[in-house]
């Protein structure tokens, strides 16, 4: 099997605050295979998608406690690299980041166009090569000829988060991190930025990670999704096999709460509450709000079940032998559903 | 329960230290919600959703037409003799994490309006707090009572802003997106919520939201709006099923449902965005973005609403060629 573009195994992130940790990021792992290929990350609020992202591009904040696991782009190890190197080589020029809200935080007073050289001109490009540069990107990312030179302020919402997607892709990154990239926008105009993002994956064959609470969101775009849960990816996996077969409860359940359009039926509410993740729940961190769970699920933690698609499962029904007669339970539910 | 009649509702802007401008928020609208009825108001942020939830409880004053409750013309009304209505129409804001004071506790949140009503009595004030409060399933009641906003979830703030709403026992309540600042998989539970407390109550409902499949489970009918006017309305399922308006049908295929397939094929979109206008519009106001404008027809007048079918009308030159005559005109 060759290398893939980027493997992300056991990564554990958490913070301090107060006399608990916050398990933010807790054992997650998964891989991009390929160049142009998109995963989707997708959790609640809480369930620590930020924090991976953040952590990818090592931007911690300072009340970091532990930091742990391993990170590979196209097999080069990253989380190695002193602070110097990765800013030097890593953060921008091969990972970048659209990170949520960024459309509001344009700077006022600089031509869109400019901000974008900015980034050119600090790393020794000439001025005029750099703005030239600056159009040509603004271009593949949809914006109209002329628009380098106006300020942000006279962009519409939807021609503003283009202008993030262009300063993200300056130094030609191979792996872009897009953090709820459409939540400010309407649906029509987050469409229109779906539409440039599957251009993008395409041609030039950026590889994304797509963090976002919209299940349904992620499936327009992803060829793979994580289901994150309180630090965990509770299920990882194709998404021809997640969105159809999901082999955690979460993940089922989730589908299942959302309304669907053209069924009448009522979507199912999920259970419960979100959990504290200074105090997340021994054993499987979903089991007070899963329907499912039986005697091992407080006390042990649940493994990363392999599942067909090479992708994984953190639930003991995948366990024949320690769920016996509930083996597949889930799938089952969900298939009547 | 709640009538409009081809309401204009005209916000001034300052654009400038002398210049001022005129928004049109509102353009001839007229919507009819029944006794425990749901209507969905859709549209994208500028359609005028919000501005139209906020008409049908006076909080704006319309340039022109009408707003009346249970029968009884409101238009003009002053604030100091719209007591007896303020008790009756509630609402429930977007955003629970800016609309509760953080420094009161959630029993003092909810007996606030009831202390405004004048009800004397502690004892019965708290009495009604705690039945609201389970009512909206923040039970047991004396734990949530006493904890402050920021000590609970989205979804519990919401259900405690749902409480604050219900204590009064209106008849008719806004929920102005009370979901979109929730996590997707906590929505269903306040939208159920809200169908129960639909059916228990008998209470009416406009339901403010952009996002149409929530207003499938949620609502009976649904107005599509667009800029200010109302460009499509008949029953939830007929709208949703057979879109007529070409901004309703793209405001529908826009949605991504969880579906493997997506990734493989782009999104039929409309181009541009909607942006604000300052004068009424003159032709059909989704003329630039249509994929299937007719010119020299629709952008020569503006169409009117026209029922095509039983209960399911739309503005629309592909339907009829009746064109809007806004009111005063013989």
């Amino acid at each position: 099997m060759s290398t893939p573009l980027l493997r992300v195994e056991d990564l554990l992130l958490y913070y301090r605050a107060g006399n608990h940790p916050v398990h933010a990021v807790d054992g997650v792992s998964f891989t991009i295979e390929d160049r142009g290929q998109a995963v989707g990350i997708v959790g609640e609020s809480g369930s620590g998608k930020t924090s991976m992202a953040t952590a990818l591009m090592r931007m911690l904040p300072k009340n970091v406690e532990s930091f742990r696991g391993s990170i590979q782009l196209a097999g080069q190890e990253l989380t190695t690299l002193s602070d110097d190197q990765f800013r030097r080589e890593i953060r921008w020029k091969k990972i970048a980041m659209v990170f949520q809200g960024a459309m509001n935080v344009l700077n006022p007073v600089v031509r869109v166009g400019e901000q974008i050289a900015e980034t050119l001109i600090f790393d020794g490009m000439e001025k005029k090569t750099a703005l030239a540069r600056a159009d040509a990107l603004l271009e593949r990312v949809g914006l109209p000829a002329g628009i380098g030179s106006r300020y942000a302020h006279e962009l519409s919402g939807g021609q503003r988060q283009r202008v993030v997607i262009a300063t993200a892709l300056v130094m030609n990154p191979e792996l872009l991190i897009l953090d709820e990239p459409t939540s400010a926008l309407d649906v029509s105009v987050q469409a229109q930025i779906m539409n440039l993002l599957k251009d993008l994956k395409e041609d030039p064959g950026i590889s994304m990670i797509f963090i976002t609470h919209d299940i349904g969101l992620a499936s327009d775009l992803c060829d793979s999704i994580a289901v994150a849960y309180a630090g965990q990816h509770v299920e990882f996996g194709s998404a021809d096999r997640v969105l159809v077969e999901p082999h955690h409860p979460y993940s089922s359940l989730l589908l299942s709460s959302l309304p669907r359009l053209h069924d009448p039926a009522p979507p199912v509410p999920m259970p419960g509450e979100p959990p504290d993740l200074t105090h997340p729940p021994a054993g499987c961190r979903f089991h007070p709000r899963c329907p499912y769970a039986f005697a091992p699920c407080p006390v042990i933690v649940p493994p990363e079940y392999r599942v067909e698609d090479g992708g994984h499962a953190r639930c003991f029904l995948n366990d024949r032998e320690i769920a016996g007669d509930r083996y597949q339970i889930h799938l089952q539910a969900t298939i009547d559903a | 329960m709640i009538a409009v009649e081809d309401a204009s509702v005209v916000f001034e802007t300052r654009a400038g230290i002398f210049k001022s401008g005129q928004v049109h928020a509102l353009d001839g609208v007229s919507i009819e919600i029944g006794v425990g009825e749901t209507l969905a108001l859709v549209g994208e942020s500028g359609s005028g959703k919000t501005t139209l939830g906020r008409l049908t409880l006076r909080l704006v004053e319309p340039a022109s037409g009408t707003v009346s409750f249970l029968g009884r013309d409101i238009t003009h009304d002053r604030e100091q003799s719209l007591g007896w209505f303020r008790q009756r129409a509630q609402i429930v804001f977007q955003d629970p994490f800016s609309s509760l004071n953080p420094y009161m506790r959630v029993w003092d949140l909810i007996e606030e309006p009831l202390q405004i009503d004048g009800v004397k009595r502690a004892g019965e004030r708290r009495e009604r707090a705690n039945a609201a409060l389970a009512a909206v399933d923040l039970i047991p009641t004396a734990r949530f009572g006493s904890k402050y906003p920021s000590q609970m979830s989205g979804g519990q703030r919401q259900r405690v802003g749902i409480a604050r709403a219900l204590v009064r026992n209106p008849d008719y309540i806004v929920a102005d997106e009370p979901v979109s600042m929730i996590d997707a998989s906590s929505r269903i539970a306040i939208l159920s919520l809200l169908a129960k407390l639909q059916q228990e109550r008998g209470v009416s409902f406009a339901y403010i939201t952009h996002d149409i499949a929530s207003a499938r489970y949620f609502s009976d009918r649904i107005a599509v709006l667009y800029q200010g006017t109302i460009v499509e309305t008949g029953p939830v399922g007929t709208v949703i099923d057979h879109p007529l308006h070409p901004y309703t049908a793209a405001l529908i295929a826009a949605i991504p449902e969880p579906d493997p397939a997506n990734r493989h094929r782009r999104r039929e979109v409309v181009p541009g965005e909607p942006s604000p206008s300052s004068t009424a519009p003159t032709h059909c106001p989704f003329y630039s973005r249509c994929p299937r404008r007719i010119p020299g027809t629709c952008d020569a007048a503006r169409p009117a609403l026209v029922e095509i079918e039983p209960k399911h009308e739309v503005a629309c030159f592909l339907y009829s060629s009746a064109s809007h005559t806004p009111a005063g005109t013989p």
